[in-house]
């Protein structure tokens, strides 16, 4: 799960997992294995580092612990 | 304005009043005041049982449209949601912003402001799709109120020679008068044939083009819009919208 920021300035979730491209188009276009494309303010370099950096954090994430809130949100910034 | 709507209009009355003149006959032997109210006030009686006043009263509106009503021809429309794209491809979707001011359609100004705010596609498409299907019904509201006057009219010239035979063959007393009773009955008919097949039905007709027209531009401003915001190619864009018109109208074919 990466935070991205819509043009509006909206932020939203979106679940890293679904991405297929993305592209600069010359704004940022994150195309989506279900067939939708959502437009973020982010570079996209931005968008790969918060996508490997969520890799990384599911990776080393404990199982069948609760999340500590100090431990940061459950996605990457 | 269209010419062509105009000529044809004067053109059916000239060639109706040189071929009474031509035929030997007066303009007065074509008038008949109890004919005219007959076909008139029943088709426009008719016409205030079938409709609510209001979409009745806007039939004086919806008439002037068929002679100044004029969609922004196709090919403009596809150029200017081209030069958008091209905008959205080099400065980004933001950028749109300052150009939409230039824009007077109002339909693509809708659009480009949906995309700009960072609709959500489905969404969009969603209400623009909706704003189509709104102009339609308006539109066809307009044509129905002619479509009727052009159906009810030759009815109600029928209706008129039926009375005007009734009150003749009622007094048979002066035999001499029954050529002339008959050829008033017969102007009722007349009437009623004239303003359906000069007026009535030829105004809808045009509507329904005209209708037609503006609702393939919303399709493709629809297409368009969804085309921009997905950051397709300009130039795929204009080929997609281009498949739309036939090839002689488009815009930049350049021989490769």
């Amino acid at each position: 799960m990466i935070l991205l920021t819509k043009l509006s300035g909206d932020t939203f979730v979106l679940n890293a997992e679904l991405i297929k491209y993305v592209e600069a188009l010359p704004d940022t276009f994150v195309t989506l294995t279900t067939g939708d494309r959502v437009v973020v303010t982010e570079p996209p370099e931005e968008v790969v580092r918060r996508t490997i950096e969520y890799h990384q954090h599911k990776q080393l994430m404990p199982s069948a612990t609760p999340l500590r809130e100090s431990s940061g949100a459950a996605w990457t910034t | 304005m269209d010419i062509a709507s105009v000529v044809g209009t004067i053109v059916a009355f000239a060639l109706i009043g040189g071929s009474i003149i031509i035929g030997g006959g007066t303009f007065m032997a074509f008038w008949d005041a109890p004919s005219v109210m007959v076909v008139f006030g029943g088709a426009i009686a008719a016409a205030l049982i079938c409709f609510p006043l209001p979409n009745f009263l806007g039939v004086f509106s919806v008439s002037m449209k068929v002679f100044f009503w004029k969609v922004e021809p196709i090919k403009d429309v596809i150029t200017q949601i081209v030069s958008l794209a091209e905008v959205a491809r080099r400065d980004g979707l933001l950028a749109l912003e300052s150009k939409v001011a230039e824009v007077e359609n109002p339909f693509i100004v809708l659009g480009v402001q949906m995309a700009v705010d960072g609709t959500r596609p489905e969404v969009m498409e969603d209400i623009l799709r909706t704003e189509l299907d709104a102009v339609a019904t308006r539109h066809r509201d307009g044509k129905a109120v002619f479509d009727c006057m052009g159906r009810f009219a030759p009815a109600f010239g029928m209706i008129g020679t039926l009375m005007g035979l009734v009150i003749m063959l009622g007094d048979m007393s002066d035999p001499s008068k029954i050529g002339a009773g008959m050829a008033v009955a017969l102007l009722t008919t007349m009437y009623g044939a004239i303003a359906s097949n000069v007026v009535f039905l030829p105004f809808a007709e045009k509507l329904g083009f005209t209708n037609r027209q503006e609702l393939l531009m919303m399709e493709i401003v629809i297409r368009g819009i969804m085309a921009i915001q997905s950051g397709e190619n300009p130039r795929i864009i204009e080929q997609k919208l281009n498949t739309f018109i036939p090839p002689k109208q488009r815009a930049s074919e350049e021989a490769a």
